[in-house]
């Protein structure tokens, strides 16, 4: 490892500074010798730690497809639903690639992240597209309930729906408990 | 793998949507976290990528602020539909032990988590239990049982994760759809009774 820590580190520092143009500002803009070896170190091996698969191919899309702009969509939880209106069916022809298939894909309700999934767009690339679709009025966008997790309806539900789940036999949670 | 048919379509999109909602699962690289989205989960696991912050252990000497930057990783999912109003995701995070990852993100809003844990690689799993602990989140550590049998007793594994008898400790096979169905019931049973006690 030691003797691949320099280059995966500069690896690393591009795929960040790829990143950042709609992340964040870039706060160096060239490889000095100085804070950047020292961040490399600081931070290692990043950005694979321990062979989690970090994908670089996508790394510089998002910048491409949202041209730099970050919207209050970066915000949106992954679970939230998203569903195409009959304007966006409708605007559907006049719409760009990735703006098409995100209207297309939801005319079933589905999540960013089924739907960044689907699309092979990173996550955030779909949080701003479909902030924009919505405000376009083309999706409807469906924020999760904030206090589902203290939601003592929402919880008993999500249980009895879950005991109702048969495992590989057929059986379901309560089947499998002694009578 | 089951398909469920999704309800009613709407061309016009004008219907409310199912209530999402989900519970992630953490842990070390390899103990199995796509294995129990995919038993479960009525779609192929799908991944996306997601960013994170990463805090660098050092600190930014012309800053003097925790080195900050922005990483993508593949984070895989599932869904199962509980009812036709009701879907619960589960998103498989990856977590490193030596990075302190903000999965602030990942976890607003979810019901609780489920840490996986390999008991042959026990250290792997202390960044996401310091997490969720740290973060409130009802969770519980389920040891995948890869073989099928356990070299030590339950008493020792909780003795050597250092987590409280409040925090459940539940045996399961990542590859059966039941058991995996059964551990995070463990964790809902503990949200809700989290939330009655409220
Ligand atoms: N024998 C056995 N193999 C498993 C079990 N759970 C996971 N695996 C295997 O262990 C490897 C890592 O599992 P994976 O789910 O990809 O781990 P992840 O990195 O946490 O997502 C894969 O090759 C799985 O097929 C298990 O319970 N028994
Ligand atoms: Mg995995």
């Amino acid at each position: 490892m030691s003797g691949s820590d320099d280059a995966s580190g500069r690896r690393g520092k591009a795929v960040v500074r790829a990143l950042r143009p709609y992340v964040d500002p870039p706060e160096e803009d060239t490889p000095a010798p100085g804070p950047s070896s020292r961040s490399a170190s600081a931070s290692g091996p990043a950005p694979g730690p321990a062979g989690e698969p970090v994908r670089r191919s996508l790394s510089v899309r998002p910048f491409l497809v949202t041209a730099g702009r970050v919207t209050d969509a970066d915000r949106l939880p992954l679970e939230t639903q998203v569903i195409t209106t009959t304007a966006g069916l409708n605007a559907l022809p006049a719409l760009t690639f990735e703006q098409h298939d995100i209207v297309a894909a939801c005319r079933e309700p589905l999540s960013l992240a089924e739907l960044a999934a689907r699309l092979h767009l990173h996550l955030n690339v779909v949080r701003v597209l479909a902030g924009d679709l919505r405000s376009a009025g083309h999706l409807t966008v469906h924020a999760p309930q904030a206090d589902a997790a203290h939601d003592l309806s929402v919880l008993r539900r999500v249980i009895d729906g879950l005991r109702a789940v048969p495992d590989s036999r057929g059986l379901t949670r309560d089947n499998n408990r002694p009578a | 793998m089951t398909t469920t048919a999704l309800p009613n379509p709407s061309a016009s999109g004008a219907g409310r949507p199912p209530l999402p909602v989900k519970m992630v699962i953490a842990g070390g690289f390899g103990v199995g976290k796509t294995t129990t989205v995919a038993s479960i989960s009525e779609i192929d696991p799908l991944t996306t990528e997601a960013s994170i912050t990463e805090v660098a252990a050092g600190v930014d000497d012309l800053t003097h602020t925790p080195h900050k930057t922005t990483t993508t990783v593949a984070m895989d999912f599932g869904v199962i539909t509980l009812d036709p109003t009701l879907k619960l995701y589960l998103f498989g995070t990856p977590g490193q032990d030596r990075f302190g990852f903000m999965w602030d993100d990942l976890v607003a809003g979810a019901l609780g988590g489920l840490v996986i844990v390999d008991t042959r690689r026990l250290d792997d799993c202390f960044a996401a239990v310091d997490y969720f602990e740290n973060k409130g989140l009802p969770f519980a550590v389920g040891i995948n049982v890869f073989d099928g049998n356990l070299d030590h007793d339950l008493d020792e594994v909780r003795w050597a994760l250092d987590i409280p008898d409040s925090v459940p400790l539940v045996l399961f096979d990542a590859r059966e759809r039941g058991s995996v169905r059964d551990a995070l019931l463990v964790v809902l049973e503990l949200a809700l009774q989290r939330a009655e006690e409220e």
